[in-house]
């Protein structure tokens, strides 16, 4: 015979419909959209792996200040056990548009590149280039490019293999696919171009590969010193730190990691109302579970029964999300990732690890959560559940309120203490629904005002960085040098810092130039919790020298890590290191031969993280507050719900003595109004805090400095959005409340 | 001797609040008996209702069915015990509110390897034109008598009975009591029934009288009267 409790299922969902709806949705929400992420991440990581093999990429790249020549080459590839690979590039303001393009020759043996649309150039004047360059410049085949001194046309659309993400420079704490490009032409026609920012790029490859990045460490830190006794380095920049390269694939493991994390703790929150859903209806039905354990139901039998609604919900609503996941959402996510980074084109791959990360796992999760919340209450005896006395613990005498309280304060204390873990709950999941909110909030107006104060706290609007001396006749061009060293802070990304050399009545940056001691970049003092008197240790790039330097004093540049040491001292501070001329000027400079400028920073390459995320992250920040909000009104409202349930037979009495239901609402769903509201309001700052601490812990993995900033009106909004969805909740549950009977409070209780 | 029990004492609470509630009960029921258990308020036998239904433990003594004593019986023994031996009515009905009125009954029938018909008891019973309602649309009476179907669908050695009709007025009481001995003529069950009713230990095989825990009569019947002319 079957069970005939079994019957009772189909018969609670349809009588709960609403609830089991919005849990069920709830979980298909979640589910499909980790499901599809973990599709999309993982078939994306795999087509990228598979990359470096495919297109062959690099192993690293050097720099010469000139151009090497066979002899020096065979010398430095016999002596460092490399293969070394002409890669030059040469790289160009385009005129149109805002951007700059660097342009590489046709690459047939390292660093090989995907044709996705068109063709690949044939003529001198034709180009290929990224694709999501040309996606955000409207570039297509046949598009022309005007550069300085030549106008190139589109041949095709290309994916370059080491340039999944377009950093201009490797140690740029973000990329940039608006204002950077990268494109590739035929030989000759790269050749033809001006040699004004012609860049000696030598990729290699290792004649033995390393196993992994500590012994690609120790043999990139070999082969620096081979190169930097043969010739003059001017950069070195080893595969797994060339952020070009490797930030994709970080960032798609990175986000995997933050998609599982999310996924579990909503999980484990909706297990948790689910079980004290279960609890409840356990409370209610005490006498009829009393009576079937006494008259043979074993625990175990009663167990299963409880569990079947959860576990059913969750089943469906995994079987429904992974289907979404797998047809809808996975290219939506892979849309997101193609809309970031230059990525190879891929296949849709099954994923065994999804499946059990988005299913097995949360199934596991609620079982055990439910088994566990069961378990503990029927351990107790049927006689127990006969008398309708389910409390844990011995009944001590009821606490004491100050009888100075007014009786109806007293009776919502009371509430709120027989409701307490129904309440604890529920401050969780709202402080777990408003980082949620608050992170889909924040971000814009954030990475907003950081742009403005970058802007606001520029060195000057123009650094021209020059290759050798030169001088401008401009009123506002101030000299200066400047070079870098390396940052090893363990804990953090390895970073390099420029050191800036300011004279001393500078019309740009104005600091104390008595001590010895360096000022430094207020970004470097908040990554690095620095204060007055700290000690730093930097390393030379390409050498064994390492420099201890005092902080004296801070510079408030918020844009980039950077160190300011007066001008003339600079010389006898650091005497083994290559210095170049820096330009600081507020206009811009039209008198320096363009041969000699090195590299230029401005506004929109210190403003181009913000950009960069604001554009990568706005979509998924707009789902996140949605999600945020959906999450916060479905814990509040089951919760809230339960504690009407639980006292309807005392609500049904106060109706009986002539209470109204305005003054029944003031007792029941004013106490959950005063937590609900104290919750967000606690939440929130708490929240805001969390979010800072995290993505202060998350950037020391990355180079550069990001400031976590919120600003109070966003907090206020986050409060009132989140007491905008409680006040809907409140609706339904007054709701909830007046369709209770009179009657109710003569029944048995069942 | 079908039900034995052997020197029973219980007693809740410490110190001060310590109350025994059993001292040392010795008695024992055969087969197929009405034994009615009477005693005011406070007398001991719903706990000693308890105790033989395996819900409770006494302190001393012990529980023999056929035999089988339940002292010696771990926690699925226990209910292996129950499920096998016992049917249980309560003073109030315990009914499955979203099952109808054969399911819960089903719900019974579903314990026995060998349960009797369904649809011959709740003729029996009076149900079977109300099998398809929902126990909130029958009257307390009809509710009642779904309970006892459920308790005795699985054809129990014994049919413990707590206040049946503790919650019925006169008439539905009697119609419970009269359906009760029914059941017992017909099945053959033994029924040990607790009530502070003191007419209805003239339906009775064996009459137990408590009071403070302790026996006060114990005595078989020997002028039964039919559940239907019982007057109180």
């Amino acid at each position: 015979m079957r069970n005939p409790l079994l019957k009772r299922i189909p018969r609670e969902l349809r009588s709960e419909f609403g609830k089991q709806l919005a849990i069920f949705l709830f979980f298909v929400l979640v589910i499909s959209a980790a499901s599809g992420f973990f599709v999309a991440d993982d078939s994306l990581i795999k087509a990228y792996d598979e990359s470096f093999e495919k297109y062959n990429i690099e192993d690293g790249n050097f720099e010469l200040n000139e151009q090497a020549d066979a002899a020096l080459l065979s010398d430095i590839e016999e002596a460092g056990g490399i293969k070394a690979y002409k890669n030059f590039y040469k790289q160009e303001e385009t005129e149109g548009f805002e951007s700059k393009l660097r342009i590489y020759a046709e690459r047939s043996e390292i660093d090989r590149v995907c044709l996705m649309e068109g063709e690949l150039p044939a003529a001198d004047n034709e180009i290929a280039v990224d694709r999501l360059y040309a996606n955000n410049h409207d570039l297509k085949q046949g598009s022309t490019i005007e550069l300085a001194d030549t106008t190139l046309t589109v041949s095709g659309i290309v994916a370059l293999s080491d340039y999944s993400a377009l950093f201009e420079n490797p140690t740029d704490l973000m990329f940039d696919n608006d204002k950077f490009g990268v494109g590739i032409m035929t030989q000759a026609g790269f050749d033809a171009l001006r040699d004004n920012h012609i860049h000696y790029i030598y990729s290699w490859k290792y004649n033995e590969s390393p196993d992994d990045n500590a012994e690609a460490k120790d043999m990139s830190e070999e082969l620096i010193k081979v190169i930097a006794a043969r010739a003059q380095l001017t950069g070195f920049i080893p595969e797994y730190t060339n952020q070009a390269i490797i930030f994709t694939g970080n960032d798609m493991t990175g986000d995997e990691s933050s998609m599982v994390a999310f996924l579990y703790i909503t999980i484990v929150i909706l297990a948790f109302v689910f079980s004290i859903t279960t609890d409840s209806t356990i409370t209610q039905e005490a006498g009829v579970i009393g009576t079937l354990r006494a008259s043979g139901y074993s625990r175990g039998e009663l167990l299963r029964h409880y569990l079947i609604v959860p576990m059913i919900t969750l089943v469906l609503a995994a079987i429904i999300g992974n289907v979404l996941g797998y047809t809808l959402l996975q290219s939506f996510f892979a849309k997101t990732y193609y809309g970031s980074y230059s990525l190879p084109t891929y296949n849709v791959l099954f994923n065994a690890s999804a499946f059990v990360m988005t299913t097995v796992i949360p199934f596991a999760i609620m079982l055990v959560i439910n088994v566990v919340t069961l378990m503990s209450k029927l351990r107790l005896s049927p006689l127990r559940f006969i008398r309708h006395d389910l409390s844990r613990r011995r009944k001590k005498k009821a606490f004491r309120l100050n009888t100075k309280l007014p009786i109806m304060v007293r009776f919502r204390l009371r509430i709120i203490f027989q409701n307490l873990p129904n309440y604890i709950t529920l401050i969780v999941g709202s402080f777990l629904a408003n980082a949620i909110l608050l992170f889909g909030m924040v971000f814009e107006p954030m990475l907003n005002n950081y742009q403005d104060m970058v802007k606001d706290n520029m060195l000057a609007q123009n650094i021209y960085i020059l290759k050798a001396d030169a001088e401008s006749s401009s009123s506002s061009a101030e000299k200066g040098s400047m070079f870098s060293l390396t940052s090893k802070e363990e804990g953090y990304a390895e970073e390099d810092i420029p050191i800036y050399g300011i004279k001393q009545d500078s019309d740009y940056v104005r600091f104390d130039h008595g001590a010895k001691d360096v000022t430094v970049s207020s970004a470097y003092r908040e990554k690095y919790k620095l204060s007055e008197g700290d000690t730093i240790t930097l390393y030379q790039k390409y050498g064994d020298r390492k420099y201890e330097l005092r902080v004296g004093g801070f510079y408030e540049y918020p844009a980039a890590l950077a160190i300011f040491a007066d001008l003339d001292k600079i010389e006898e501070m650091f005497p083994d290191e290559q210095k170049s001329t820096v330009i600081l000027s507020d206009s811009k400079l039209t008198d320096i031969d363009d041969k000699l400028i090195a590299a230029t920073i401005s506004e929109s390459d210190l403003t181009k993280t913000s950009r960069q995320l604001i554009r990568s992250m706005n979509g998924l920040m707009r789902i996140f507050l949605a999600f945020g909000i959906v999450m916060f009104i479905l814990v509040i409202y089951l919760l809230a719900k339960i504690i009407i349930e639980k006292n309807a037979q005392s609500i049904s009495m106060t109706k009986i003595l002539g209470y109204t239901n305005r003054e029944i609402n003031g007792l029941y769903i004013h106490s959950t109004t005063f937590v609900a509201l104290g919750s967000i309001i606690f939440t929130i700052p708490l929240s805001s805090f969390v979010i800072g601490k995290v993505i202060e812990i998350v950037f020391r993995s990355y180079p550069g400095y990001f400031e976590y900033s919120v600003s109070p009106l966003t907090l206020i909004e986050a409060g009132l959005i989140g007491a905008g969805a409680y006040a809907l909740t409140a609706l339904l549950l007054t709701r909830k409340v007046k369709k209770i009977h009179l009657a109710d409070a003569l029944k048995n209780v069942e | 001797m079908f039900l034995e029990l052997s020197n029973i004492t219980k007693h809740f609470g410490e110190g001060e609040s310590r109350v025994e509630v059993l001292r040392g009960i010795d008695m024992s029921v055969e087969k197929g008996e009405i034994c009615v258990m009477l005693g005011p308020s406070g007398s001991g036998k719903s706990t000693l209702l308890n105790i033989i239904g395996g819900i409770d433990n006494s302190d001393t003594g012990y529980i023999a069915i056929n035999g089988e004593k339940t002292a010696d019986m771990n926690e699925k023994q226990l209910t292996r015990y129950r499920r096998k031996h016992l049917g249980y009515i309560f003073q109030q009905y315990n009914l499955i509110p979203n099952l109808n009125i054969k399911e819960n009954v089903e719900v019974g029938a579903y314990l026995s390897d060998s349960p009797l018909d369904v649809d011959d008891l709740l003729k029996t019973l009076g149900l079977y034109e109300h099998r398809h309602k929902l126990p909130n649309q029958l009257s307390g009476g009809q509710q009642q008598r779904t309970a006892i179907g459920r308790a005795i669908v699985k054809n129990p050695d014994i049919l413990l009975c707590d206040e049946p009709t503790g919650a019925l007025d006169y008439n539905t009481s009697k119609e419970i009591l009269k359906l009760i001995a029914e059941v017992n003529e017909k099945y053959g069950n033994t029924v040990i029934m607790v009530t502070h009713n003191d007419a209805i230990k003239n339906m009775a095989d064996r009459v137990v009288k408590l009071r403070d825990g302790m026996i006060r009569k114990n005595y078989i019947n020997e002028s039964k009267t039919a559940a239907a002319d019982l007057e109180w």
